[in-house]
C-alpha cells in the first residue's frame, strides 16, 4: 500500500508543479489573457513570500519526523516566533526608529527562542515520554495563549503597533537575468534565505553523516544505537532545528513580509503550521518536494489574491479558504505516505 | 506502515501507559498537572508584573463570588462538558478529533437555521417554541454529526492525517458561515454580522431567573448527554468496538470489527456531540446565529477537558466544571485587575502539556521517594479544584452576549459592564 501512496504522491507533485508551470508559460506567451493577467512575476513573487514560512516550518517537520519525533506543533513555534521577532523589534529599537539591524537582532533572537522551547518540547517527548500529538497540540494553544497576552503587557493590545520590515536586496547580475532574476534574486532576503534552507536540507539530509543519523533514528533506531550513535541525541538536535526554523519562518511573517505583529483570533500565522505538515507529507519526505509542495500553497495563496486585482469577485473570506480546501484535496489523494518506521516511538537503550 | 497507523500506535502506547495506572495515580497525575501549570502561570504573573496571590483570590471570586458569576460558571461549564465529552468519544478511540469546534459551529447555524425557517409556520406560543427548540437540537445534532463525517471518511478510506483534516475544516467552517451571515443570512438591522432573533419563545425556559443565558435546561442537557454516553460506551456494542480500537486496534481488527467502519462512527458520534453543544450554545446563550469566527473556543478546550478526564465522560463533569471556573474567572480578572486573560489559555495549554507527559511526575514522584508516582504537590491542586464547586443560588447579575469582541477565543463575552462586576479592592500590584 505505501508504495501505491508514494506513487501517487510522486505523480501529483509532477502535476502540481507541471500546472504551474504551464500558466506561467500561457502567461508569458499571451500576456493579455486571464492566464497572463493571473501569472504576473507579482504573482511568482508573492508565491514565494507566502511559501516561504511554510517552507521553513515544513523543513522543519520533515527533520523532526525523520528522525523519530512527531513535531505537530509547528503552528505554536510559528506564533512564538513572529511575536519574539516583532517584539525584540521593538525593544531593541527603544522608541527610535526600527533600523535594519534591530530587525536582524530581532530575527535571530526569534530562532534561538523558539530553538529553546523546542528543546523543552524535546525533553518533554522524548525524556519524559509524552503524548506526541498531545504535546504538539499543546505547544499550539501555549501560543495562541501567550502570545497574545504578552503582547497586550507589551502594547495594550493583542497587535503590536505598526513596526518595520527588512528591505529586499537585489543582488547584481543574477538579478538581470530576464523572468527568475527579478523573482528569485531582487527579493526579501528571507526569500533566498529559505531557498537556502532548502538546498542545504536537501544535501544533508542525503549527503552527509548527520543526514544518515536523522534518517536511521526514524526508520531503525537499534541499528544506530548498535553503531554507537546516541538516537536520543540526535533526535534533540532535530526537533531543535525544527524549532529554530519556525522561529525564522514566524520572524518572516511578523518582520520580514508584514510590520509588526497580529494576535487577534488565530494570529497571523493562520494556520500556516498545519499546512506545513501537509506540505512535507505531500512533499514525501524529500526537502525538494516539501518546497515544491509549500510552492503550491503559496502559490494557491497568491492566486487569490490576482484573482481579486484582476477583479473575479468572490468573497475575501471565501477565497482565503483556497489553501485550506488543497489542503483537502492535496491530503485525500495523498493520504498513504510511508512515514519514518520509528516515528513516535520513544527510545530507549538496553543500557539504560 | 501508514502514518495513520503510525499515528494510532504512539497515542494507542500513551493510552496504555494511562490504562495501566490507577485510578487514583490518574487523579494525582492530573492534580499534579493542574498545580504544576497554575504555579508556572503564577511565575509568568509575576514576570508580567502582578501579584499572583491577588490574581488567584480574584479568580476564585470571579468564579463563584455571586449568584450571578456562579450561573456564568455553570453557562461555561455546560458548554465544556458537552464540548469535553464530544472530544473524549474520539480520542478514547484514538481518533485525534480537533474539529469539534467547527462541528460546534456548523450544528449551532443548522440549529439556528431551522428554527428561523419553522418559525413563520407555527402560530406563536410556548407549545411552538418547545416544537422549534426539538426540532433546533435535532438539526443541530444532525449537522454536527455531518461535519464529522466528512473527515472520518477522508481517514478511514484515503487515510489522510485526521488532525489536519479537522483543522482545515475548522478555518473552512468558519470562513463560509461567515460569508453566509455577513451576506445572504444577515439581520439587515444589525451592523454586526449575525442573522435574525429566534422568536422569544423559543428558548430554554431560565427556571432560576438568575440570568437569560444560562438556563438548567442546558445543563440538564449536558449532564444527560454525560450519562447516554457513558452508558454507550460501556454497556453497548458499539462502545466496546470503539474502546478495543482505540487500545488495540489490530486485535479488534481480528475479532471482527471494521476498523473503516468504526472510525467513521466513532466521527460521527463525537460530531454529534459536538453539534449538540453548538445547538445549546445558540439556543441557550445568544438567541440567534453569529459571525463564527467569535464563538467561544469550546472546542479546543473540550480537548483539555478531555485530556484533564483521562477521556472518560464521566470525569467530563468536574473537568468541565472546573474549566468553566477559570473561564469565568478570568473575565473578572481582566477586567479588575487588568491582567489579560489570554494568561488562562495559555495555562490550558500548560495543562494539555502536563496531561500529555504522566512520565514527568512519576520521575518526579520517584525522586520525591514517594514512590507510586504520587505527585509533588497533590493537595494545593485539591484546594484549586474546589473553584469549581457549583453552587446554585438565585441572583440579579446578568450577562449580556452577542457583541463580536475583538477575539476569537472569547468573542462572546466582550467585558460587560452587567456581568463579572468592576469591585473596588483590586489592587494593582
Amino acid at each position: 500500500m505505501s508504495l501505491v501512496g508514494v506513487g501517487a504522491g510522486r505523480r501529483l507533485t509532477v502535476a502540481a508543479v507541471g500546472a504551474i508551470v504551464a500558466v506561467a508559460l500561457v502567461g508569458a506567451l499571451f500576456p493579455d489573457s486571464i492566464a497572463g493577467q493571473l501569472a504576473t512575476t507579482g504573482t511568482f513573487e508573492r508565491a514565494l513570500r507566502l511559501s516561504a514560512p511554510i517552507t521553513l516550518a515544513a523543513i522543519g517537520g520533515l527533520y523532526a519526523e525523520k528522525s523519530g519525533v512527531f513535531n505537530i506543533g509547528l503552528e505554536g513555534f510559528l506564533i512564538f516566533g513572529a511575536f519574539t521577532a516583532a517584539a525584540v523589534s521593538w525593544a531593541v529599537a527603544g522608541g527610535e526608529a526600527i533600523s535594519q539591524a534591530d530587525l536582524w537582532v530581532s530575527v535571530l533572537s526569534a530562532v534561538a527562542f523558539c530553538a529553546a522551547l523546542a528543546a523543552v518540547f524535546a525533553t518533554f517527548a522524548i525524556r519524559y515520554e509524552a503524548n506526541q500529538i498531545v504535546a504538539g497540540l499543546a505547544i499550539w494553544f501555549l501560543g495562541l495563549g501567550f502570545a497574545p497576552f504578552a503582547a497586550i503587557v507589551l502594547w495594550g493590545r493583542v497587535n503590536s503597533p505598526p513596526l518595520n520590515s527588512i528591505d529586499e536586496v537585489v543582488v547584481p547580475l543574477l538579478a538581470d537575468v530576464p523572468v527568475v532574476g527579478p523573482v528569485f534574486f531582487a527579493a526579501s532576503p528571507l526569500v533566498m534565505l529559505s531557498g537556502l534552507v532548502v538546498l542545504a536540507a536537501y544535501v544533508v539530509l542525503y549527503y552527509t553523516r548527520f543526514g544518515y543519523w536523522v534518517q536511521a533514528a526514524g526508520e531503525n533506531p537499534e541499528a544506530l544505537d548498535t553503531a554507537g550513535v546516541d538516537v536520543n541525541r540526535v533526535r534533540y538536535a532535530a526537533v531543535i532545528l525544527s524549532g529554530a526554523l519556525c522561529g525564522l519562518g514566524g520572524a518572516s511573517l511578523s518582520v520580514g513580509f508584514s510590520e509588526g505583529f497580529v494576535g487577534r483570533g488565530v494570529t497571523m500565522v493562520n494556520g500556516r503550521g498545519w499546512i506545513a505538515i501537509t506540505a512535507y507529507l505531500f512533499g514525501n519526505y524529500n526537502p525538494a518536494g516539501t518546497f515544491a509542495a509549500s510552492l503550491l500553497f503559496g502559490g494557491v495563496d497568491a492566486l487569490q489574491i490576482q484573482l481579486q486585482t484582476v477583479g473575479i469577485s468572490i468573497p475575501n473570506r471565501l477565497a482565503g479558504l483556497f489553501p485550506y480546501v488543497a489542503v483537502l484535496v492535496v491530503l485525500v489523494l495523498v493520504g498513504n505516505t510511508r512515514m519514518p518506521s520509528a516515528a513516535g516511538d520513544p527510545y530507549r537503550t538496553e543500557d539504560d | 506502515m501508514s502514518r495513520a497507523e503510525t499515528v494510532r500506535r504512539n497515542a494507542r502506547w500513551a493510552l496504555a501507559q494511562l490504562v495501566d495506572a490507577s485510578v487514583a495515580e490518574r487523579l494525582v497525575i492530573a492534580l499534579a498537572a493542574l498545580v504544576a501549570s497554575l504555579l508556572l502561570g503564577g511565575a509568568i504573573v509575576l514576570a508580567a508584573g502582578h501579584n499572583p496571590v491577588t490574581v488567584v483570590l480574584f479568580l476564585i471570586y470571579g468564579a463563584i463570588g455571586t449568584p450571578g458569576q456562579v450561573a456564568f460558571t455553570l453557562r461555561k461549564a455546560t458548554m465544556l462538558v458537552l464540548a469535553g465529552v464530544a472530544v473524549a468519544i474520539a480520542f478514547r478511540a484514538n481518533v485525534f478529533n480537533i474539529g469539534v469546534q467547527g462541528q460546534l459551529v456548523v450544528g449551532g447555524f443548522a440549529t439556528a437555521m431551522t428554527i428561523l425557517w419553522l418559525a413563520p409556520y407555527l402560530p406563536a406560543g410556548g407549545l411552538a417554541g418547545l416544537v422549534l427548540v426539538a426540532c433546533g437540537l435535532v438539526a443541530g445534532v444532525g449537522g454536527g454529526a455531518a461535519y464529522a463525517a466528512l473527515p472520518g471518511a477522508m481517514k478511514a478510506y484515503a487515510d489522510a492525517n485526521e488532525v489536519v483534516t479537522t483543522i482545515m475544516l475548522n478555518f473552512i467552517a468558519t470562513g463560509v458561515l461567515f460569508v453566509l451571515v455577513d451576506g445572504p443570512l444577515k439581520d439587515p438591522e444589525a451592523a454586526a454580522p449575525k442573522t435574525l432573533n429566534f422568536p422569544d419563545y423559543a428558548g430554554f425556559p431560565s427556571l432560576l431567573g438568575v440570568s437569560d443565558s444560562f438556563s438548567l435546561v442546558g445543563l440538564a442537557i449536558a449532564l444527560a448527554a454525560v450519562v447516554v454516553v457513558y452508558v454507550v460506551m460501556t454497556t453497548t456494542r458499539f462502545g466496546y468496538d470503539l474502546r478495543t480500537t482505540g487500545y488495540q486496534a489490530a486485535a479488534s481488527a481480528y475479532s471482527g470489527v471494521d476498523p473503516e467502519r468504526t472510525v467513521v462512527s466513532t466521527m460521527v458520534a463525537s460530531g454529534m456531540v459536538a453539534g449538540l453543544a453548538g445547538a445549546v450554545y445558540v439556543v441557550m446563550v445568544v438567541g440567534y446565529f453569529q459571525d463564527p469566527g467569535v464563538f467561544p473556543t469550546f472546542g479546543f478546550d473540550g480537548i483539555a477537558v478531555s485530556l484533564l478526564a483521562a477521556n472518560n465522560p464521566l470525569g467530563a463533569v468536574p473537568a468541565g466544571l472546573l474549566f468553566g471556573a477559570l473561564s469565568s474567572g478570568r473575565q473578572f480578572v481582566d477586567v479588575n485587575l487588568d491582567v489579560p486573560k489570554e494568561l488562562i489559555d495559555g495555562i490550558v495549554g500548560l495543562i494539555v502539556l502536563f496531561v500529555a507527559t504522566p512520565e514527568l511526575f512519576r520521575h518526579l514522584g520517584r525522586r520525591a521517594g514517594l514512590g507510586g508516582g504520587e505527585g509533588p504537590a497533590g493537595e494545593e491542586g485539591e484546594a484549586v479544584a474546589d473553584g469549581g464547586e457549583p453552587v446554585a443560588g438565585p441572583a440579579d447579575g446578568d450577562e449580556s452576549d452577542g457583541e463580536p469582541g475583538p477575539r476569537t477565543a472569547d468573542g462572546d463575552e466582550p467585558p460587560d459592564p452587567d456581568g463579572p462586576t468592576r469591585s473596588d479592592g483590586g489592587e494593582p500590584a
